[in-house]
């Protein structure tokens, strides 16, 4: 298969006052073109950063350290931050960001701002670009209607799919979503899922799907990526993850196990014990050992190296090494 | 059972979240260098005004301000004595001249005592004093003679007079007032007798002429005469009379450290004496207004309803009132004085902080805790005092410390208008002085410049307190 | 939606003036109407010396007098009980019918109050407003650079002098820079708005007002400008923080863009409230500024009449300034509504 993406030991830190947090440490994997890449860990693991990295827009102190963010051969990192903005940031990558609440500017309509992102990028006619945003509007299961309002008049859900579909009209090669449906109710959270489905079989876009919510990710993604604490846990397929074999990393594991099932009766909701490591001054060896169950002298001692049990499926653990 | 489980969780928990919360600010604080360099200026101001005493020459400045005898001896207008060392002239500075050798004869046969004495002035200056005034202390019947021995010789006599008083009294005779005839009848005798005819005595610099060589252009272009001047005292004393204490004041070309005005008075003093009236001013304004106006929104933001919808209509008003136009004209109608005139200032300053603090404690109310106290029965003052408002204590001394230039300066505004309290000395008050007294006009920079440098500095400090609390209050200013 | 915010905003602000004028009214009746009687007392003498010569005897004469007094008394409602009397001094005051001055004249020699004081506020406007448009360019172009760079170098250096004028009296300044510029090193004229007399021709009598203006407006900017650009980098500081110039930036827009279009524009209206409040309260705080420089513009006047003593210049010049103070805060409302599009259009859709 083609890839879309390729991520190389990608590391950044932040550079706060009281030491550098080193919340992406060697990070690598690939995405493939058309296929759903979810992204899955405990708040503070480091998915919403990865964001942020890839499009090369760190959240302040932050900078990335290290590492290739590879594109049709060329390293993007290698790119000064003009060229960037002009020929990566929405047009190779773009990101649907998490509480789209606030990503809209108050003061100019919809309309306005998607046409302003256009005209931006492309050298469009004016009736060429407006009728891009309006295929798109439609698209997201929006009337016309939005296109003249401001932020502040639409609901939770339409500001969601007008930031979907911002951030698909470009027809990037890559589309993050960063926990697109958090700030929702479970009702809007459903359509705009099913959105999601529908347009990853007709764009055929590459999507990296960020969440911490397990039960979406089994639901959209093709493949998972499980991190924890800066690192990578664990990457596999949706059936490797979430099948009947069930998981290799420990992690993983109690992850699965700590998410209640609708149909089960639990008398005791179990749960991952400790607190992810100080990113400040991470613990030696494997970083989940302070919390694993299954864990063994050496994890402590060293850090555990990235081995693929089968093709595609990749476990960070000694367990399986 | 109910109120003593409600006070236990009041002091424990707010208490030690109160204590924590100030603790953790001045770390804060701390970090902030200008905030320090606010507070060292602001310990500065508070020794100045516990010094006051020691520090001022003229010890009753407060009280005798538009007191003309107690400056008399000063000079008018005169430029600080430390310009001296940067003008090519040499200026005659301030001085007390004692009398030496004095003489007792006693004449018993006339019922009379003759006293001579000596007064001798070592003058080396380019530019001569600005008056001298002869003071004796004296009792029962007195009559005096003096004249003037210059160094070239000649001898002036300068005045011829007397005085009676049953107590002991101040007597003083001034050069300018009562030496004039002689000494512009001396200026006529060697000046050139065309030059002459434009002076006369109320345009003769009578000590210019005095202390100028005899030649030509003694009256329009004097040079001067430097050396030995002696004033020859002659005193007669009738029955029980008495005279001591004899001196001359020397009223210099410059005087103090921050020169004087045209009522003759030491500026360094009354700006001194100014400060505390500043920092009481500044200080009792915005602890009251600010008090107030955060009792005012949080009040207003916990009822809520009929109550807040009244207090801001009430707000509303008070805030549309233009602020200095309204001081002003109540101040030119009913007069006040130091008390009124921080109340009336209060009256209208509460308002400053009433939006802000409303829509903190419209936030705080949302609080769980707020709910837990009101499931626990408390009162709502007890809530209002116990949990609400020691929460914006740090945003009250912030308020504060902002609010306190606003105040000196309108003090100083209607004070500069002529209609401030007569009865002390304040910044502003100094100031309209210069203003009438045409300070602008002739560039009398020691009387302009240093009270509004004062007032500049007391607002820095107070802004430098203030803003280093509000960039830590302020959540959005910190940059990530 | 909008034409609703406007007409209550009118409404709560004519209805707040009322009260203020009735306040006014109570606070200084007794001053206000000393004043009266004794213009009252004035107007009667001169009558009755036109009536002497009419040859009436002594008692028809005071008769008269008298009657004509209760008259007029009773059409200025001046026996009725207090609150009466109140009532009808802010009815007066609302009319805009604000009397005659005791000693102050207008340049036209009436002694009409209104006339008096009105001529007076072009003066006060050209002085305050041209110093508030320097005052908030610089502060915006200042405050832009600052909140870029936010605490390095120049942001620090810029906030400390901020502070340090932040207590500086604008007119003792104003003093000191007479005192330098007009006395000591004779470049500007030490006050007033024109040469007397004003020279002759359209563009000589324009460059002579800006001659005047040059150090009023210069002392006034360089306190001001400070202060401005303090809070207009606050303001954009922390609209730089919202998630949505985030949003802007990974659209990969330019940084002026950004900037310009998208932090500038939604700091709009708080950058707007704060320009024109400042404006507003150095117009009515900027009395004894006027009079430094002998501007004659309505504060000046509030010196003159409360030298001279003149109470109805003063009342009226109270209302008036009120009026205009409470118009502005209106006009700064309805700008913030017209910015800002949350009030503009209104809620949800």
């Amino acid at each position: 298969m083609e890839k879309s993406l390729e991520v190389r030991n990608l590391k950044l830190h932040y550079f706060t006052s009281r030491g550098a947090v080193k919340a992406l440490d060697d990070i690598s994997f690939d995405l493939y073109k058309g296929e759903t890449l979810g992204v899955v860990g405990e708040s503070g693991c480091g998915k919403t950063t990865l964001g942020t990295a890839l499009l090369n827009m760190p959240t302040p102190p932050g900078k990335i350290v290290g590492g290739n963010i590879i594109m049709n051969g060329q390293d993007l990192l290698t790119l000064s931050e003009s060229q960037y903005r002009r020929d990566v940031r929405w047009e190779k990558i773009s990101m649907v960001f998490q509480g789209a609440m606030n990503c809209l500017t108050p003061v100019y309509t919809i309309y306005n701002q998607m046409m302003e992102t256009i005209q931006y990028h492309r050298d469009m006619e004016k009736s060429e670009a407006d009728a891009r945003i309006r295929k798109y509007i439609n698209l997201v299961g929006l009337s016309d209607d939005v296109l003249r309002r401001y932020p502040h008049e639409l609901s939770g859900g339409m500001k969601q799919r007008i930031v979907i579909a911002t951030g698909l009209f470009l027809e990037p090669n890559v589309v993050i979503c960063d926990e697109p449906t958090t700030a929702l109710d479970v009702v809007v959270q459903a359509q705009i899922i099913n959105l999601l489905k529908e347009l990853k079989k007709e764009l055929s876009l590459s999507f990296i799907f960020i969440t911490h919510d397990l039960a979406t990710e089994a639901e959209v993604a093709d493949r998972i990526m499980v991190m924890y604490a800066g690192k990578v846990a664990e990457i596999g397929s949706n059936e490797e993850i979430f099948g009947a074999a069930g998981p290799m990393h420990p992690y993983t594991k109690k992850l699965l196990v700590a998410t209640p099932r609708l149909h089960e009766r639990v008398d005791k909701l179990a749960f991952i014990p400790g607190v992810p490591p100080d990113l400040l001054d991470p613990p030696t060896g494997c970083r989940f050992y302070p919390r694993c169950s299954e864990v063994m002298p050496k994890c402590s001692q060293e850090e555990p190296p990235i081995t693929e049990v089968s093709p595609g499926h990749k476990v960070a653990c000694w367990r399986c090494a | 059972m109910k109120t003593s489980i409600a006070k236990k969780t009041s002091t424990g928990t707010n208490g030690k979240r109160f204590k924590g919360q100030l603790a953790a600010l001045w770390n804060e604080f701390k970090r902030f260098k200008y905030g320090m360099v606010g507070l060292a200026l602001f310990m500065i101001f508070v020794l100045i005004v516990i010094f006051e005493p020691l520090i001022i020459p003229f010890k009753e400045t407060g009280t005798r301000w538009r007191d003309i005898t107690y400056w008399q001896d000063n000079p008018v207008n005169a430029a600080p004595a430390w310009t001296n060392w940067f003008s090519a002239k040499d200026k005659t500075p301030q001085e007390t001249l004692k009398a030496t050798n004095i003489v007792k004869q006693e004449e018993p046969s006339a019922d009379m005592t003759f006293i001579d004495a000596e007064i001798h002035y070592n003058y080396k200056y380019d530019d001569p004093p600005t008056d001298m005034a002869f003071r004796a202390t004296v009792m029962g019947d007195v009559s005096f003679m003096l004249s003037l021995v210059r160094p070239d010789g000649i001898e002036i006599p300068l005045f011829d007079t007397y005085t009676s008083s049953s107590t002991p009294n101040d007597f003083r005779v001034s050069f300018n007032s009562d030496a004039l005839d002689n000494i512009f009848e001396f200026a006529t005798q060697h000046e050139d007798p065309t030059a002459s005819f434009i002076y006369n005595k109320s345009t003769l610099n009578a000590m210019n002429v005095l202390f100028s060589k005899a030649q030509y252009g003694i009256l329009d272009n004097p040079e001067p005469l430097k050396g030995e001047y002696v004033f020859k005292i002659t005193a007669a004393t009738i029955g029980s009379g008495d005279v001591s204490n004899l001196r001359i004041e020397v009223a210099g070309k410059v005087f103090g450290i921050l020169g004087t005005d045209n009522a003759k008075r030491d500026l360094w003093s009354g700006i001194i004496c100014g400060t505390k009236w500043a920092l009481l001013i500044g200080l009792s304004t915005s602890l009251i207004s600010v008090f107030i106006g955060v009792l005012y929104g949080v009040v207003s933001a916990y009822f809520g309803g009929v109550v807040d919808m009244i207090m801001m209509r009430i707000f509303e008003i008070v805030n549309s009132m233009p602020l200095l136009p309204i001081i002003i004209v109540m101040s030119a109608i009913f007069k006040p004085n130091l008390w009124t005139m921080i109340i009336l200032m209060c009256l209208f300053f509460w308002t400053g902080s009433v939006r802000t603090v409303r829509s903190m404690g419209l936030q705080i109310k949302e609080e769980t805790y707020i709910e837990a106290a009101r499931a626990l029965n408390a009162s709502n003052g007890r809530i209002i005092f116990k949990h609400m408002l020691p929460q914006l204590i740090p945003y009250s001394f912030a308020s504060m410390a902002l609010s306190v230039p606003g105040a000196i300066l309108y003090e100083s505004t209607i004070s500069l208008l002529g209609l401030g309290d007569a009865t002390i000395v304040t910044w502003g008050q100094i100031l309209q002085g210069a203003s009438s007294g045409g300070a602008v006009l002739h560039g009398l920079w020691w009387w302009v410049v240093p009270p509004g440098v004062c007032m500049a500095l007391m607002g820095m400090t107070f802004a430098f307190i203030g803003f280093a609390m509000d960039t830590i209050l302020n959540p959005k200013l910190r940059t990530r | 939606m909008y034409w609703k915010y406007v007409l209550r905003r009118l409404l709560q602000s004519i209805l707040t003036y009322v009260v203020i004028i009735f306040i006014y009214s109570a606070l200084f009746n007794t001053v206000m109407e000393a004043t009266l009687r004794s213009q009252i007392n004035e107007q009667l003498q001169g009558e009755m010396m036109s009536f002497a010569k009419s040859g009436l005897s002594a008692e028809e004469l005071k008769e008269h007098f008298d009657n004509r007094k209760e008259h007029l008394y009773e059409i200025y409602h001046l026996n009725d009980p207090i609150p009466s009397r109140i009532f009808w001094r802010a009815i007066d005051t609302l009319t805009l019918n604000f009397g005659n001055a005791s000693n102050i004249r207008s340049a036209t020699g009436s002694s009409d109050v209104m006339e008096i004081i009105v001529e007076k506020i072009p003066n006060t406007l050209l002085l305050f407003l041209t110093a508030a448009v320097i005052d908030v360019i610089v502060g915006i172009v200042l405050g832009l650079k600052k909140a870029q760079k936010p605490n390095k170098r120049m942001d620090r250096w810029t906030s400390i002098l901020t502070m340090v004028v932040y207590g500086l009296p604008t007119w003792w300044l104003g003093m000191v820079m007479i005192m330098l510029f007009s006395y000591v090193i004779p470049i500007f004229p030490s006050g007033g708005v024109h040469n007397v007399p004003p020279p002759e021709g359209g563009l000589a009598y324009f460059l002579d007002m800006l001659y005047h203006l040059a150090l009023p407006v210069l002392v006034l900017v360089i306190v001001g400008f400070w202060g401005r650009a303090y809070l207009i980098r606050n303001i954009v500081l922390g609209t730089l923080q919202e998630d949505f110039i985030m949003s802007a930036r990974a659209r990969g827009l330019s940084e002026r863009r950004v900037l310009f279009g998208h932090t500038l524009r939604t700091a709009a209206p708080p950058i707007v409230t704060m320009a024109l409040m400042s404006l507003l309260a150095s117009i009515s705080g900027g009395l004894i500024y006027e009079g430094i420089f002998s501007w004659p513009g309505m504060g000046n006047l509030y010196w003159i009449a409360v030298q001279q003593n003149d109470i109805p210049v003063l009342m009226g010049n109270l209302a008036l300034t009120t009026a205009l103070y409470l118009m502005g805060l209106v006009v700064l409302d309805l700008i913030y509504g017209l910015l800002d599009p949350r009030i503009k259009v209104g809620g949800k859709a």
